[in-house]
């Protein structure tokens, strides 16, 4: 399967080169967009826990599906005109560029190598991943510092080999790596006592703790050994469309930050607390136009998708099964690092 | 005098059990021991897949984790996940018929009585044609539903199915081919069928998939679903063109020279000479293509297709189901097996009939 991946991912980056010319006379994926009445977003050839999965009558869901939803409300009005594309992992990049799907959606960081080399162009955070490290109960480690010596199982061929390493070597221990490819096994291994710590990403990590044995057995430690923030990612070289992403989960931010939830939303429109609050909801005019969308489009978002806390706790925390901390991805003033940007 | 020859007694089956596995003391107890052994591993086999396990839904996933055998409900819950992927809920019963459209199709094209050209292809049309309107809809009041929603089983068939139906014909044309008597001919199409083989079919399928639309103009590009479909059947017919010249080469060259000399042309001895003998040769490799063929399907999800196998992994991959993987895959390796070995046994018959003209 890795062969398969680095096959793919070469032959992606190839073309990718191939593509670049492409680019200059496409650059208006907003028109094309409404053109086509219908967002095409990234979903996933299988399911990703809690980003990315099919209920039991074969609807998306999840939080990188709420957000390809918010970016459809935002473009249409109608969560609805969303098609979401089910697309591996090394399909992300040439399925971009070849322009069948308009935005990659789906759990990717934002690297030098993929801003640089593959043409791309990023939002903002949408999430803070963060890699971490889960331990035996009967253990009593308090942090990593006190597993030296201790085996650890991390999934093969990924960055956070690399950063469990560095980290180790940081914190003079030693530990014992055990690398395996395929997450069930990995956690078999970690579960049946086989490793005496886990390093994974955070929500990957988060969700084995409590689906595959009695949660209490199982501590993640504090230590934060890297952090990788996922974005939405798109064609370099149409700022609008980058805009629109951009404010489209500034917007859910905001709306959090001002206690706009859908429920909510009709009675505060009715009645704006602030000038920023009645341009937002679009009482007055202004929210879309710089965009190319209408005015009321953050009202749509917001009434129909949800603000930022609502996407996380139906998807994440504490309204889906994984119970997940905001933790990092939290409002600045809740001591996290998400920030809406400024309403002028 | 008289001689009677009279022959031993066969023996009987315990006997032979006896004189085969309890010959000596020794080999007594290691037959004693392999049967334990094996005894053992069924037990928990079955103990596992049926006595400890949980078949209702009624309990919740918690109930059924906290099990000590399998939990089937995942496949009670998940079922139509796992058969017809993203297919829309309330449309799923059209998959359901599609896919009973395609099994038929290929039952009716194995019964002999079906085997004139206009017969199977008159099954093979209408089969096909029957598929597409239930899966696509727009006809018939029936909802329009995009290729881009086919998945599960429904999906791993159709792409099987037309892989096959595009693939033998070209085969065939390829095989031909390769052995024109103009060498030009006959020197490229080897450079093609060659090039095809060395190739791994993920590159294809990827280069179909997602290369061509960079490439080709913007009419021709068509639906993905499509371009895979043809790279897969140029593939396999890559592979199966070598497996029919295989069975060209193994009929006498006596066979067409007396035909040519009957004053048959090109076609009727292609037609009623070769090929039907080639074919009975290149059988059993021919059946192994195609179980080979189907069990590739299963690729087709490195380029986004939700066939079953990813389809599967939808089906255990949410909060609730996580833990169930090895039921699922279990599901899932059971249809595989009940397809294939259809197959292979129906390629067995296969011989035992065409061996009638050999005895």
């Amino acid at each position: 399967m890795k062969m398969i991946k680095w096959g793919a991912a070469a032959m992606a980056l190839g073309f990718v080169h191939l593509a670049a010319p492409a680019q200059a006379a496409g650059g208006k994926t907003l028109e094309a967009v409404k053109a086509r009445g219908v967002l095409n977003c990234t979903g996933h050839d299988g399911s990703y826990l809690g980003f990315a999965e099919v209920d039991d009558k074969g609807n998306w869901k999840g939080m990188d599906i709420d957000l390809c939803k918010a970016v459809a409300t935002a473009v249409f009005g109608d969560p609805a005109k969303l098609k979401v594309v089910p697309i591996s992992w090394a399909q992300r990049w040439p399925s971009l560029q070849s322009g069948d799907i308009d935005i990659i959606i789906k759990a990717s960081g934002g690297t030098l190598g993929r801003d640089t080399e593959l043409g791309l162009q990023f939002s903002n955070s949408y999430y803070l991943g963060t890699t971490k490290v889960m331990a035996h109960k009967e253990l009593n480690l308090k942090s990593l510092k006190d597993a030296n010596g201790g085996t650890i199982c991390i999934p093969a061929g990924t960055s956070q080999e690399q950063q469990v390493a560095a980290y180790a070597q940081k914190l003079g221990i030693k530990l014992e790596p055990v690398l395996i490819e395929k997450t069930e096994e990995l956690e078999q291994a970690y579960f049946s006592g086989r490793c005496d710590l886990y390093a994974q990403w955070g929500p990957t990590l988060a969700i084995a703790r409590i689906a595959k044995s009695k949660v209490e057995d199982h501590v993640i430690l504090p230590d934060v050994l890297a952090v990788e923030p996922e974005v939405m990612i798109m064609r370099q070289g149409d700022d609008n469309w980058v805009d629109i992403a951009n404010w489209t989960l500034s917007t859910l931010v905001f709306a959090e930050q001002e206690g706009i939830t859908s429920k909510n939303v009709d009675e505060i429109k009715a009645k704006p607390t602030s000038p920023q609050v009645a341009k937002f909801l679009g009482v007055t005019p202004g929210m879309g136009k710089g965009l190319g969308l209408s005015d009321d489009w953050a009202y749509n978002v917001i009434k129909k998708v949800g603000n930022y806390g609502e996407i996380f706790d139906r998807d994440l925390g504490k309204d889906s099964p994984y119970k997940m901390d905001r933790e990092l991805t939290n409002l600045w003033n809740n001591g996290g690092v998400l920030f809406p940007l400024v309403i002028d | 005098m008289e001689m009677v020859v009279v022959a031993p007694p066969a023996p009987g089956r315990l006997e032979n059990l006896k004189r085969r596995f309890f010959a000596t003391p020794l080999q007594a107890l290691l037959s004693l021991i392999s049967l334990a052994i094996m005894a053992f591993i069924v037990w928990k086999l079955l103990d596992w897949a049926v006595f400890s396990a949980v078949f209702t839904t009624s309990g919740g996933p918690e109930a059924c984790q906290a099990a000590a055998g399998a939990c089937w409900s995942v496949i009670a819950a998940r079922w139509r996940i796992i058969l017809f992927g993203l297919y829309p809920f309330e449309e799923q019963w059209r998959s359901a018929l599609a896919c009973v459209a395609v099994v038929v199709m290929t039952a009716l094209s194995c019964i002999p009585a079906f085997w004139t050209g206009r017969r199977i292809a008159l099954v093979w049309g209408a089969g096909t044609t029957l598929y597409y309107l239930l899966m696509k809809g727009g006809v018939l009041g029936l909802l329009y539903v995009g290729e881009e929603a086919w998945g599960g089983l429904a999906l791993t068939l159709f792409i099987f199915i037309t892989t096959c139906l595009i693939g033998f014909p070209l085969a065939i044309c390829l095989a031909l081919l390769r052995r024109s008597e103009l060498p030009w001919i006959s020197r490229t199409t080897g450079i093609v069928i060659d090039g095809v083989r060395s190739l791994p079919l993920i590159s294809i399928l990827f280069t179909f998939a997602i290369v061509l639309p960079f490439a080709l103009p913007q009419w021709l590009v068509g639906d993905k679903l499509y371009r895979v479909i043809f790279g897969s059947a140029l593939f396999f017919s890559a592979y199966q063109a070598e497996i029919v010249r295989g069975g060209m080469q193994g009929v006498p060259a006596g066979q067409e020279e007396a035909a040519m000399a009957l004053g048959m042309s090109y076609w009727q001895r292609i037609g009623r000479i070769l090929l039907p003998q080639a074919m009975r040769n290149a059988l059993p490799a021919t059946i192994n293509q195609f179980v080979i063929s189907f069990k590739e399907t299963s690729l087709v999800v490195i380029v986004g297709f939700f066939e079953i196998l990813a389809s599967g992994n939808a089906a255990y991959g949410t909060g609730e189901w996580r833990f169930a993987y090895v039921e699922v895959y279990a599901f899932i390796a059971f249809i595989y097996f009940v397809f294939v070995f259809s197959l292979s046994r129906y390629g067995a018959f296969l011989e035992r009939r065409m061996a009638v003209g050999e005895r």
